[in-house]
């Protein structure tokens, strides 16, 4: 049994008297691709910023790699976001920096890479995401789809062993979802461990390692794919899917 | 008579006076060594309001300018009987008792009349001169005005808060009284036909007269107290040795009568020469060392503003631990006061007020008091500015491991700024135009320069005109820069 990359142990959050969060105990392994589905509002987004303490936990354990990140000082927790990369629903590019800068940025300040390697590395990660032609374009002349994969690729440019997709196809529009998904589909063959919230269940049918159905603050169901979508054991489970497949 | 201290200023002494309490305790025993003190340092400032030809105005000699008029032959005289050498301050009139009181001047003489009210904060010499007033009036109406009685239904100018002021008021009859802040103002509210009279000092009257063809003098029989007609000079309050020992100079001067013989006709050739060359282009050098200093204070105050800008803007927008809270506290007070006083107020605060602790030049004044305001107003917009930033912005730098400094400098800033140019340029505009305030503490800035141009050439509109051209293409050129800095922020 691998060690496991994150691990989860009793995490709740609240804002203020809304507990979004009840008792979350769970692990990703080294490797996995963990899709996190579930009804609006039922603390998707909330625990996968939980994640990476972008949202502080009210209480409970967040560890990566064996560190807890709820214990740890501001420095350390800024060193551990690093390995966590994280890709939103709405890109959140830089808008004042070309595509080639949003990616540069993060090694250059953080990791103090020097311009050439930066440079260097900033071009295969936008060859890979089939965007070097855009290297010197400014986010909003970008398409959706462009701009999600633009922020893939500046999330993969501080080497991440964990990636964290938050709705990341929800403001495209259709015909942009799919150069998405086959970027995010690419990078789980590579071996990419990832916890991804969408609600595209084809995506998660075909790459997901694990299915976690969340709603109402825990997770319900914590299966494989093929038995999640052919036998849901909850009631919950099978009246969202009775939903969202008619 | 010159201006009596305007309210504002005379609560700000107050204020002054009250910190003073702790900054200067021991006036008392200074009284004995005040005379000590000024020979000691060898040096004796003279605080003077070089505006008031012959009294005391600004003259070009031997191609420098240079205050001059009786007033300063008296100075200097003064300093060669104590032993010391004469330095002399230019400040607006309203500034010079605030500024002995605090040690910025050792004395002042500047056509002050020692009334009981000065009395009370200033210690003064035996009077050095006696004037009366007169009526200055277009040459035109000479036959049809004789005193102040003549000009019931027309209309009389004098200079606010000033004893003529008060006089006319007072002594006349179905006139009006209009106040203005400038002799020359006057002067010209004169020939253009708004004022009928002028109650003015004899000895300003008739300079006025000898250099303007267009204007005659008439006697104005106020009945006057002689403290209200007579000049002496101050001293701060308790200088009684200091006081006596001028004072034996000053009853010289008298029993000499070295005014009338000396002094007057001295100043008097400053006068003529000086209206030889009235034009605007005579004066470039004058207008040249106001453009100087008004960019020099602009760009120092848009500097050092900036900076106490963002300080201010980041600790407006701390959160969390009480430190954090405090600061946003301070910050927020401090933000609140500044907006919520005049500028003019926070540049006499600084000069006169910090003066007690620190013996500041003008000029350093005027750019502390000018960044510290223009650093409120830049907190908010760079506040504002901060706000404006999607906080999907910091969400995504802080995912890719960056701190909250890093954050804030490389990604939150720069947009922040992009989106507040517009406003920041405003700001900036602004600053050139408010740093005309400065020249109440006398810095000799752009609006200094073309009031000293005015009592000098006795011209009232052209120096106005000039300056203004002049305000237009510093403002029009910056907002062009700024324009330019835009667009290439501008790129998509």
């Amino acid at each position: 049994m691998p060690k496991p990359v994150i691990e989860v142990e009793k995490l709740a959050k609240s804002f203020g008297d809304n507990a979004v969060l009840k008792d979350i105990t769970e692990q990703v392994n080294p490797g996995q691709v963990i899709v996190v589905i579930g009804p609006s509002g039922g603390g998707k987004s909330t625990f996968l910023r939980c994640l990476n303490l972008l949202e502080t936990p009210t209480s409970g354990k967040v560890a990566f790699e064996g560190h807890d990140l709820t214990t740890m000082d501001t420095k350390s927790v800024n060193s551990l976001r690093e390995k966590m990369g994280m890709v939103f629903q709405g890109f959140n590019l830089f808008p004042n920096m070309t595509v080639l800068e949003n990616i540069k940025l993060a090694p250059m300040k953080v990791k103090h890479a020097d311009d050439a390697s930066a440079t260097k590395q900033a071009h295969e990660l936008l060859q890979r995401v089939g965007l070097d032609d855009h290297a010197d374009a400014f986010p909003d002349s970008l398409s959706g789809g462009q701009a999600q994969r633009v922020a893939i690729a500046r999330a993969l440019a501080m080497n991440p062993e964990v990636m964290l997709f938050d709705e990341p196809t929800s403001a495209l529009d259709p015909e942009m979802v799919g150069e998405v998904l086959n970027v995010m589909q690419e990078l789980a063959k590579d071996g990419m461990t990832m916890v991804v919230v969408t609600h595209e269940m084809g995506f998660a049918k075909s790459v997901g390692d694990r299915i976690w159905f969340m709603a109402d603050g825990y997770i319900q169901e914590n299966s494989t794919p093929e038995k999640f979508f052919a036998n849901p054991e909850t009631d919950r489970a099978k009246d969202f899917l009775s939903k969202i497949l008619m | 008579m010159k201006k009596k201290i305007g309210l504002l200023l005379a609560m700000l002494a107050a204020l002054v006076m009250m910190v003073g309490v702790f900054g200067n305790p021991t006036s008392a025993q200074a009284a004995d060594s005040s005379l000590a003190k000024i020979q000691k340092k060898g040096v004796l400032v003279m605080g003077t309001s070089p505006d008031y030809p012959p009294y005391e105005f600004q003259a070009t000699v031997k191609g420098k300018s240079a205050v001059v008029g009786m007033d300063v032959k008296i100075g200097e005289k003064v300093a060669k009987d104590l032993g010391v050498k004469l330095k002399i301050k230019s400040m607006s009139f309203d500034s010079l008792l605030v500024a002995l009181q605090t040690g910025k001047v050792d004395m002042i003489i500047s056509g002050m009349n020692p009334t009981p009210a000065r009395r009370k904060n200033v210690d003064f010499t035996h009077t050095y001169y006696k004037g009366g007033y007169e009526i200055v009036i277009n040459k035109t109406d000479k036959g049809k005005y004789k005193n102040k009685d003549s000009f019931g239904g027309g209309t009389l100018g004098a200079q606010t808060g000033t004893t003529q002021y008060n006089a006319a008021k007072k002594q006349t009859k179905n006139t009006k009284v209009k106040g203005m802040t400038s002799q020359s103002d006057l002067i010209l509210a004169l020939q253009s036909h708004k004022l009928d009279g002028v109650a003015m000092e004899k000895p300003s009257a008739e300079a006025y007269v000898s250099n303007n063809k267009q204007l005659a003098a008439i006697p104005s029989n106020f009945s006057m107290s002689s403290s209200a007609t007579s000049s002496a000079i101050a001293f701060r309050k308790g200088s009684t040795s200091l006081v006596n020992k001028v004072n034996q100079t000053v009853d010289q001067i008298k029993k000499e009568n070295l005014v009338k013989k000396d002094y007057l006709p001295a100043a008097g050739k400053y006068l003529k020469t000086n209206t030889v060359n009235t034009s605007m282009g005579h004066y470039w050098k004058a207008f040249l060392t106001g453009i100087e200093y008004t960019l020099i204070i602009t760009v120092c105050s848009v500097f050092f503003g900036f900076i106490i800008g963002v300080l201010l803007a980041l600790a407006r927008l701390g959160k969390g631990n009480f430190l954090k809270s405090l600061l946003r506290w301070i910050a927020t007070a401090y933000v609140e006061f500044i907006r919520g006083t005049p500028m003019m107020v926070q540049v006499m605060f600084v000069y006169f007020g910090l003066g007690l602790f620190v013996n500041l030049p003008a000029l350093t004044s005027g750019i502390i008091a000018i960044s510290l305001n223009s650093g409120a107003y830049v907190a908010e917009y760079i506040r504002g500015g901060i706000n404006s930033v999607d906080i999907g912005q910091t969400e995504a730098a802080r995912s890719l491991g960056m701190s909250n400094g890093e954050t804030m400098r490389f990604v939150v800033l720069p947009q922040a700024l992009k989106n507040i140019w517009p406003s920041l340029g405003n700001e900036f505009i602004t600053l050139i135009k408010d740093s005309s305030i400065v020249s109440i503490i006398g810095v000799t800035e752009l609006i200094y320069q073309s009031n000293i141009v005015r009592s000098d050439t006795y011209r009232g509109v052209a120096p106005i005109v000039v300056i203004m051209v002049l305000y237009f293409i510093l403002t029009f050129t910056a907002s062009r820069i700024l324009n330019y800095f835009e667009r290439k922020m501008q790129h998509a």
